[in-house]
């Protein structure tokens, strides 16, 4: 008997290429689905048949005849994830430093992040407003919002810097003030380097996880709207395929960001594994 | 050159002691090691010859102690300021960096031009004969060379002392001992002094001006090769390097300056010696090479007979020159004869053949110290 | 090399401050919220009473509510755990070569970098009466009519349930999967265990931490959301939060901060349970 690591394959390695392919397709059917439909006729239904194969729709979203906010909810959202992904790799990284030591306090700050992963979205988004309303600031999607948005994110980006400063060996901080570099040249010129494609990733999941948040959006953002919540609204007075268009947009934001973050790290361990 | 001390590469310890946490790593170490000598610290795991090394270094600070290089007293000083570079034992290569960036490390950090450091760089990979590669990534190197970057990136530094940690280690039998010969031509060529940890005997004594072996955070003995071969100080350096029959008894006479030595199970050992002796009854150890014994078939040794023990073979293991043969000679360690191939292999011996050990008296080295008793395994955890 | 303590406080400072403005602070206020009164049109009454927790604990819809939650939750984490776990088992295991299999689980995980409630949304031309699958089913003669639970029951529920959430749970048991040591497995082989027992044996048992981590997840997940249920149910079921967010929408902040209590305890109850099984901080620190 063969493991399934080598020789000839098992009969349980088509049961299982079956099942994953079928998973596969259980994943991206919808989403594909949607995708065609967004292109529906301007007569056409929410669902099938395709009558037709045009633009309308987008056009409903950005055009003269617009369906919701979506423009606006676009030019919050967008910042937004932009401003939380900058700040995630920020604390992320340099508390992910810290966490190298053992330092009083370690451990409570470790199981906060990893509560603040636990606690339901909802129940969070109720616990902000109401701190703001205490303190008697309005709920912005800037700031509230942002706020709401980290507390999701740095757990994430926190354990995701675990990973990889723990793989880190000290032996090449420790070359490296052999040589006469200064703490900051190290950190700089030797780890930033090395750990970078951990903190593309993180830059991905503050990304992606800003730009797709609702839970944590709900209340906290204020009266103008994140695109996800936008959305929400959207999904029960919205009865065109104008919703499958927006769908279609905002996962082609999100494919984008993944192309990026992945491409860039595979372009990194490729060219430092070449030869010349 | 670039505002590297320069001189004299004497390293000195002065009652360096190294505590981490309740435990002393290393114990009120006093140690000399000659400038442009090649030092080769030895021991098993924990016995403190890292420390040591990673406090010369800089890496480490003596808890108490004064460490000198040269004319400067170098704790509190960083390791850059001490003229001293460190060959990591996973090499530690910066793998974002190509070999000639890594070579050039040094230079970068001191902010020289990059034309200008890649020039230097170029050319100590020269000297380690890897130029070809300077463009490569430290991933796409094999074993050999990857020590030999690691080498030219500390070498750039222009120290007075280069310290390496089990540099051969992690490479495999056949390269190891080429590189062996290449480190050694190489403190030659330099002209500064080495200092090398291993916990290999026969890389220590091929290598080393200077031995120095160490046992639980002390320094058992720091001489030469050939005098830590085959004149050790105690039972912990001899059975450390092996090559040595470790035997104890105590002294019953002392005339003629003949020292006799008696087991109280039996066997009568005789050395020569000189100068005061001690008194009737002393308790005293000894070493006779592995080497300079003579197998006899048969339980012949006479009682009172001086210098020969009976034995019973337990195993016998070819070297190739030499033949390993293990007697139980009825004491608590085993007793090994290296017997030369054809001596051997004229009457070979089988085990549980009955056989006489004999040596000659000039052979006998007497040891500084007692065997106490203590664990004859230099891996042993500590009683404590 | 000199560790510099004050510089390991100033780089933690950041993150402390964001936790604790916007996690401790937040469900402190929660808790005593909870304990306020509300007045019609007056809003919220600073108090302390536990009236909020009598109402809500013994009114029945609560209770149903719960219900319907918790049995959601059993069921999803069942079907998330042999999904991802085969999943995981397939990729780690049977995938020979390493980049492919590091491929295939990237094309698992994209998903999970799109927004939730557009792949919520993409489940209806598929589940609808006039959906793809009913058109299959009518066109080729299998069915007379369209089945009409497909979509806005309790069966949408869950399968949208298990397309959002099982890469939590594939996530983990692979991370766990991949640190065996595949010469384990052939000791077993060697020892003369079958396939089934290799996995029952050595994979299940050596992924432990992996699919508690991944329950964790799911649970956590199933048990804080509202909108998966609103939307895919069409308002036919409720889960314990649905009745949070029907609290607000009236403006009861203190019988939704209850409510939210509850919530809470019950999902930490659970993880803790869960956690118990396994050392968190290691597994997640290695």
């Amino acid at each position: 008997m063969s493991l399934p690591s080598q020789g000839r394959r098992p009969w349980t390695f088509y049961v299982l290429s079956v099942m994953f392919t079928l998973f596969v397709l259980f994943l991206y059917g919808p989403m594909f689905i949607m995708f065609i439909l967004s292109f529906q006729g301007p007569t056409g239904g929410l669902v099938f048949p395709m009558r037709g194969f045009s633009l309308t729709w987008f056009d409903a979203l950005f055009g003269q005849a617009r369906t919701g906010d979506v423009g606006g909810a676009f030019s919050r959202s967008l910042p937004l994830a932009l401003m939380v992904m900058v700040l995630t790799v920020l604390i992320s990284v340099t508390a992910g430093f810290a966490f190298r030591r053992r330092f009083v306090g370690s451990g409570f700050l470790f199981y906060t992040a990893v509560a603040s992963l636990i606690v339901p979205g909802l129940v969070l988004s109720i616990g902000i407003l109401v701190t703001a309303r205490f303190l008697g600031i309005p709920a912005r999607w800037w700031f509230t919002g942002l706020g709401a948005h980290l507390s999701w994110t740095l757990p994430f980006g926190l354990l995701i810097m675990f990973a990889i400063l723990g793989r880190l060996s000290p032996s090449y901080e420790e070359a490296a003030y052999d040589m006469g570099a200064t703490r900051w040249q190290t950190v700089r010129h030797v780890v930033i380097p090395i750990v970078f494609p951990g903190m593309i990733a993180v830059a991905l999941f503050g990304f992606t996880l800003s730009y797709d948040e609702f839970p944590r959006s709900w209340l906290t953002v204020g009266s103008l709207n994140t695109l996800p919540i936008e959305i929400w609204t959207m999904t029960t007075n919205v009865t065109s395929p104008a919703l499958y268009a927006l769908g279609t947009v905002t996962s082609a934001i999100s494919f984008v960001a993944i192309g990026l973050a992945i491409g860039s790290i595979a372009y990194i361990q490729h060219r430092r594994s070449k030869r010349t | 050159m670039d505002g590297q001390p320069s001189g004299s590469g004497e390293i000195r310890l002065v009652d360096v002691t190294k505590t981490f946490g309740d435990m002393d790593a290393v114990k009120s170490i006093d140690l000399v090691i000659p400038h442009g000598s090649y030092c080769c610290l030895v021991g098993p795991s924990g016995c403190g010859k890292t420390t040591i090394l990673r406090m010369i270094a800089g890496h480490e600070t003596p808890t108490s102690g004064e460490i000198h290089i040269g004319e400067q007293m170098v704790v509190g000083l960083k390791p850059v300021q001490r003229g001293t570079a460190m060959m990591f034992q996973s090499y530690a290569l910066f793998p974002h960096l190509s070999v000639l960036d890594n070579v050039a490390f040094y230079l970068k950090m001191r902010d020289v031009a990059k034309d200008e450091r890649r020039r230097r760089a170029r050319e100590m990979l020269e000297r380690v004969q890897l130029d070809h590669l300077a463009l490569r990534m430290p991933a796409m190197l094999s074993g050999g060379q990857q020590q030999r970057v690691a080498l030219a990136r500390a070498l750039i530094t222009n120290p007075r002392v280069l310290l390496l940690d089990e540099p051969l280690s992690a490479l495999d039998e056949f390269l190891r001992l080429r590189m062996r010969g290449e480190l050694k031509s190489l403190q030659a060529e330099l002209g500064i002094t080495f200092v090398h940890v291993t916990h290999t005997q026969p890389e220590a004594i091929a290598l080393a001006d200077m031995v120095v072996v160490m046992d639980h955070g002390r320094i058992d003995q720091a001489d030469t090769a050939r005098h830590i071969f085959s004149r050790p100080a105690t039972p912990y350096v001899a059975r450390f390097m092996g090559g040595q029959n470790v035997l104890s008894g105590t002294v019953t006479d002392t005339s003629g300056g003949v020292l006799v030595i008696t087991d109280a199970s039996g066997p009568t050992y005789a050395a020569s010696a000189s100068g005061p002796m001690p008194g009737a009854g002393t308790a005293m150890s000894f070493v006779v090479r592995r080497d300079r014994i003579a197998l006899t078939k048969g339980a012949t040794a006479a009682p009172g007979e001086r210098n020969a023990v009976n034995g019973r073979v337990i195993a016998t293991e070819y070297q190739g020159t030499y033949v390993k043969v293990t007697l139980d000679v009825a004491s608590r360690e085993a007793f090994v004869a290296n017997i030369a191939d054809d001596i051997y292999f004229a009457e070979p011996l089988k085990v549980g053949d009955e056989v006489t050990a004999r040596w000659a008296t000039a052979d006998v080295h007497i040891l500084e110290r007692a065997d106490t008793g203590a664990a004859i395994d230099p891996y042993a955890e500590d009683a404590a | 090399m000199k560790s510099n303590r004050l510089l390991t406080y100033l780089q933690v400072t950041p993150l402390f401050l964001v936790l604790l403005f916007f996690v401790i602070v937040p469900l402190a206020l929660v808790l005593i919220v909870s304990f306020f009164r509300y007045q019609m049109l007056v809003g919220l009454v600073p108090d302390f009473t536990f009236k909020n927790y009598a109402e809500l604990l013994s009114n029945p819809t609560t209770w149903k509510l719960y219900f319907s939650t918790i049995k959601f939750t059993v069921i999803v984490l069942a079907i998330t755990f042999v999904l991802g776990f085969w999943v995981a088992y397939f990729l780690v295991f049977h995938v020979r070569n390493l980049l492919i299999a590091i491929g295939l689980f990237l094309v698992c995980t994209v998903p999970f970098w799109t927004s939730n409630i557009i792949r919520m949304i993409s489940w209806r031309p598929v589940l609808g009466t006039e959906g793809l699958i009913n058109t299959a089913l009518l066109e080729s003669g299998i069915v007379g009519e369209p089945i009409s639970w497909l979509l806005f029951s309790d069966f949408a529920v869950i399968v949208a349930y298990v397309h959002l959430f099982t890469l939590f749970m594939i996530v983990p048991i692979f991370n766990a999967m991949a640190r065996i040591d595949k010469a384990l497995l052939e000791a077993a082989v060697d020892a003369g265990a079958t396939r089934w027992g290799v996995v029952w044996n050595v994979v299940l048992p050596l992924s432990k931490t992996g699919i508690a981590l991944g329950a964790v997840f799911v649970v956590t997940l199933v048990m804080g959301d509202f909108f998966v249920v609103a939307v895919m149910s069409g308002g036919l079921s409720g889960s314990a939060t649905s009745g949070i967010f029907n609290d607000l929408q009236f403006l009861n902040y203190p019988r939704a901060a209850a409510n939210a209590v509850v919530l809470l305890i019950i999902v930490l109850l659970i993880a803790t349970a869960i956690f118990r099984l396994v050392d968190v901080r290691k597994e997640l620190v290695r």
